[in-house]
């Protein structure tokens, strides 16, 4: 999977990517939000619009990109998840910390 | 996530468009169902995404290296991996890598050729070969030492019964199961590591000893927090986590108290159906600081507890879908290792790529009025 980063935003900064987000593509993801955030944008959301599917190193790549982003004083919220993603977020009980938002303008519109 | 192929499934990762087609052909006469990747990357989405049989892989691939496309494979897929090379003198340099590859051939190779090569392959038995013996070696040590961690007999309890397995979808995995005796009844362990292969069966036998010893402690909640708040720092520098579910039964009584930390696939089978047991909290690891809150059930006579492991959703289209089945399996048995049996045999598509495990405990049904057991 590749990710594009969008910085157009005041607030945030938008990662985006398209496939299944597995342990092959979990290692990149974390690269690209510690790049994201290193490089001064510790508001991140990521678009999952296009990411049907996701595994356990998938939950454990968004967690520690959470963790990436709250380490710097910011927050990362994910925005268009879709079924097969909301499924292990709410078996995982981690929709109470990585809550998905209908789109990517409404992640950080309370910031 | 329905996989219902019944065909063999193979990969062809190859650049060249006119070699593919031959290899897609040659594998299709054998009965196989094609896939094609252009590039190491694709392949291993793929590879990743399906279970693979067979996968025939180009050494020289446009963005990555044969050989480390077949190793990362190998984390991946038990499938038989035959590497493609245009090069002779190749081999020899190849023979001594420990790729995890089972076959090499040289383009240009004829199909007779390949398709012999390829009958070869699967008529012997998935076993280590020479060039990987010592990683494989390894594995299969790795493996039964995992096994051995696995609880061997049933607990013997009066007016219970218990039964579980576990198929890890490579040689070690990041599931597994543990019970064991208790003043009261018994203690249960089902947990999930984030990941496979060996790194998520060290976090696994982690969990395991740390949630034995957490018996010290006689309230539940109080248990299994300061169980997580130990393991919370290991994984936490592991950059891993694990979903747990853990539970004690009280026999007398009934009473299974447990606690769900981002495991979501625990259920009470019921004469009115199955109720899901709730959450108490995020997988363990995932969430710094974590809380977890204890739920509880009562057992009635005939009433079984199931906890399958996620892996088993890949052969459903919903986890609704996935509970039903379990727990009509479950209504359907009476001994509750024939019943775990069948779980796992619900999980037995190609299409299964993860680790499956199930244990389920149930109180035995009254005989002729009396509920064996409890009253003892």
């Amino acid at each position: 999977m590749n990710f594009t980063v969008d910085t157009a935003a005041e607030s945030y900064a938008e990662v985006k990517g398209a496939g299944r987000l597995n342990m092959v593509s979990a290692a990149k993801l974390r690269e690209v939000v510690s790049d994201v955030v290193a490089g001064g944008s510790n508001h991140v959301v990521i678009n999952m619009a296009e990411m049907d599917f996701m595994d356990s190193s998938g939950l454990g790549a968004l967690i520690g990109c959470l963790k990436i982003a709250r380490q710097a004083g910011g927050d990362l919220r994910i925005a268009n998840v879709q079924s097969q993603v909301k499924m292990v977020l709410e078996l995982t009980n981690m929709n109470r910390v990585l809550t998905p938002y209908d789109n990517v303008e409404a992640a950080f519109a309370d910031v | 996530m329905v996989h219902a192929h019944s065909r063999r499934r193979a990969l062809i990762v190859e650049d060249n468009k006119d070699i593919r087609d031959l290899l897609v052909q040659i594998v299709t006469a054998q009965g196989f169902t094609a896939f094609e990747a252009e590039t190491g990357a694709e392949g291993l989405e793929l590879v990743q995404a399906g279970a693979m049989n067979l996968i025939t892989l180009d050494l020289n691939l446009p963005d990555m290296d044969g050989i480390e496309v077949c190793r990362k494979v190998r984390e991946l897929s038990d499938a038989y991996v035959l590497m493609i090379t245009a090069r002779v003198d190749e081999i020899d340099r190849l023979n001594g890598l420990e790729t995890g590859a089972d076959d090499y051939i040289s383009k240009p190779f004829s199909p007779r050729e390949l398709q012999a090569r390829i009958s070869a392959l699967f008529r012997r038995p998935r076993s280590p070969e020479p060039e990987a013996a010592s990683g494989a070696q390894e594995r299969e040590h790795a493996a039964e030492v995992q096994r051995s961690l696995l609880p061997g007999a049933a607990v013997l309890l009066d007016g219970y019964e218990i039964g579980g397995g576990c198929r890890p979808a490579r040689n070690v995995g990041g599931d597994f199961f543990d019970w064991n005796a208790t003043e009261e009844g018994l203690q249960l362990t089902v947990a999930d590591a984030m990941g496979k292969g060996m790194g998520a069966a060290l976090i696994a036998a982690t969990v395991r000893a740390v949630l034995r010893t957490s018996i010290k402690h006689t309230d539940l909640d109080t248990a299994f927090n300061a169980a997580g708040g130990i393991l919370e720092k290991d994984l936490e520098q592991a950059g891993s986590f694990a979903t747990v579910f853990h539970a004690r039964l009280n026999a007398d009584c009934g009473t299974m108290g447990y606690v769900d930390a981002g495991h979501g696939l625990a259920m009470h089978v019921h004469d009115g159906g199955l109720s899901r047991l709730s959450s108490g909290g995020p997988p363990v690891g995932a969430v710094p600081g974590a809380v977890w809150t204890s739920g509880s059930i009562v057992l009635a006579p005939g009433d079984a507890m199931v906890v399958v492991s996620d892996g088993l959703l890949d052969a459903f289209d919903s986890v609704e879908a996935a509970m039903a089945a379990v727990a009509a399996v479950v209504d359907a048995r009476e001994k509750a290792q024939d019943a775990s049996d069948a779980i796992l045999e619900l999980a037995h598509g190609e299409g299964i790529t993860d680790d499956v495990t199930a244990v389920v405990v149930r109180r035995s049904p009254v005989v002729g009025g009396l509920a064996p057991g409890p009253d003892r």
